[in-house]
């Protein structure tokens, strides 16, 4: 994952580029590590969202659960399905999360879990050859090793056919932390 | 008026016109329990009084030996021995009726049909053996759970008697109380506005399941002790079935099953509701608030901590001050004195116990 500082428009918070788009499809999540925090990074639906891995009830790995619905009732007796692939269910007392805002499904105003920012972005052209999978304090980021594969590298020796498409291929997933 | 904290701290100015004790939990028994034949149905009548006994039998007895009326008849069978033994000397403004024998019993019956008609038979004599004895004396519609369809129709039938508080069963089952097959009672109960209380007893008599699930005890002491164990799975039941969702203002009263044990049952639901609530979605709000809402509990028999400050913890942490009652059960031998039962209790907390509680239940 890329790590550097970006100053616009991001609070004085440090970019880390969690993986391309491309690996991260509708309905997945990554466990990335950011120095010293684990967050979840998901994709409900073409959008991102990122979670504390950690669960406020007991600091269980929250993200590592299923990926899940809400069960309502419209009548007792009765079970309805709804917001599928928007919550996660901790894999320890299954206590459930909204995956948007970190809130607990059965007290959302009282108790949630730390969310961060992420974005899709077009990866700043890099010519420094600097490596990129490690983050600045120099500790290796999960999912790294692909990473190598992808970003301004993949784009040097073969001239891009179609330029559109290959910006949309290089899109990346960014946290900001 | 002001109350100092004393053992069974109740004190009432005679002319405030204001109750100071409710007794939520009096057995009247039948003299003879061949009173009930004309009571029941010209089918029946051939066939006498039948219910499931004994299974354990107490060597020091279950009625109180000082209980008996002047006559030798059966302890708790002399409404006028009642008044004297229990509602005067102890100031007792209304006693709860809370049936037994067959009454308790009869949901415990294989055949439906006669559990039913035993029901009938027993508040009809109530009615006219009891309720019309003393006014202080206010009944409850005693039903047969395993027939719901009789039960719903035996409220409506006498919902409208002035004297009767509240519907009852034994607590014996087959199958938990919150269930869907029992709603008729429910529905019954909260259209006529009254409460659905269950009495400990019956436990494990024929086809019932045994006190608790570990299986039958060997001895009365053991059954007795165990006792809870019934409750509160009742109570779990009724809870998280949703009753108290499709039923919002019907009251459950839980009567002699102990007290001890609910605060545990509150917390275990309420953080069991947080993983798995998936499997009772009805529930809108954590289980605990429902039971503080829609459940009551009667104090006896008095759980007896170590140090009485105990008591006072247990109180605090089920809201006693919403939820529990004072009973007595008369005239058992495992009753409770209405001046001595109970420890010191702060005068809010005494209030509430000894009869704000059932004033607002019973509508008092
Ligand atoms: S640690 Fe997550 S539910 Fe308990």
């Amino acid at each position: 994952m890329t790590t550097n500082t970006n100053s616009a428009g991001s609070g004085g918070k440090t970019r880390h580029e969690v993986c391309p788009v491309s690996e991260l499809p509708p309905g997945k999540k990554k466990i990335v590590q950011v120095g010293n925090l684990t967050i979840g990074v998901f994709n409900v639906k073409g959008e991102f969202y990122a979670l504390a891995n950690v669960c406020p009830h007991q600091l269980a790995p929250l993200c590592e659960g299923r990926v899940t619905c809400e069960t309502i009732a419209p009548e007792v007796g009765e079970y309805e399905l709804i917001r599928e692939g928007e919550i996660i269910q901790c894999p320890w007392h299954g206590w459930k999360f909204d995956i948007a805002t970190g809130n607990s499904v059965f007290n959302p105003h009282k108790l949630s879990t730390p969310t961060f920012d992420v974005a899709v972005e077009t990866p700043p052209t890099d010519d420094d050859g600097e490596d990129e999978t490690a983050n600045e304090d120099g500790t290796d980021v999960e999912g790294s090793d692909q990473q190598a594969e992808y970003g301004t590298e993949l784009m040097g020796d073969q001239p891009p056919i179609d330029t559109y498409e290959v910006e949309v291929e290089a899109e990346v997933v960014v946290l900001y932390v | 008026m002001s109350q100092q904290p004393r053992s069974g701290s109740r004190a009432r100015d005679p002319d405030d016109g204001n109750l100071s004790l409710v007794d939520c939990d009096v057995h009247p028994y039948l003299r003879d329990e061949d009173d009930l034949i004309p009571y029941l149905p010209k089918n029946f009548q051939s066939q006498g009084v039948f219910y499931p006994k004994g299974y354990w039998s107490s060597p020091i007895g279950v009625p109180r030996e000082d209980a008996h009326p002047d006559d030798g008849g059966p302890p708790g069978s002399d409404p006028a021995k009642v008044a004297d033994q229990l509602l005067d000397p102890f100031d007792i403004d209304y006693a709860i009726l809370t049936g037994g024998g067959p009454s308790l019993a009869a949901s415990t019956l294989p055949n439906t049909y006669y559990a039913g008609a035993l029901t009938s038979a027993y508040n009809d004599w109530l009615i006219d053996d009891w309720l019309s004895a003393d006014d202080r004396f206010l009944g409850s519609i005693s039903v047969a759970t395993q027939n719901p369809e009789h039960s719903a129709k035996e409220i409506h039938r006498l919902a409208d008697h002035p004297q009767m508080a509240q519907v009852i069963a034994g607590s014996a089952t087959r199958i938990p109380l919150g269930q869907r097959n029992y709603w008729p009672i429910y529905e019954a109960a909260e259209e006529e506005g009254l409460p659905f209380a269950i009495h400990v007893g019956p436990e494990g008599r024929a086809f019932t399941n045994p006190p608790s699930g570990a299986g039958y005890p060997n001895s009365y002491f053991e059954r007795h002790t165990v006792l809870p164990a019934n409750f509160m799975g009742q109570l779990v039941s009724m809870v998280l079935e949703g009753v108290f969702v499709e039923f919002p203002d019907l009251n459950f009263v839980m009567i002699e099953g102990g007290f001890g044990w609910v605060p545990h049952v509150l917390w275990r639901m309420d953080k069991n509701w947080k993983g798995l609530k998936e499997q009772a979605p009805w529930l809108e709000r954590p289980p605990s608030e429902y039971v503080r809402r829609n459940v009551r509990f009667t104090t006896q028999p008095i759980e007896e901590p170590e140090k009485s400050e105990h008591l006072l913890q247990i109180f605090e942490m089920m809201h006693a001050e919403e939820t529990v009652m004072f009973a007595s059960d008369y005239p058992h031998w495992d009753g409770d004195s209405p001046a001595h039962g109970l420890p010191p209790l702060p005068e809010g907390l005494s209030n509430a116990i000894y009869h704000e509680n059932a004033q607002e239940l019973y509508g008092l």
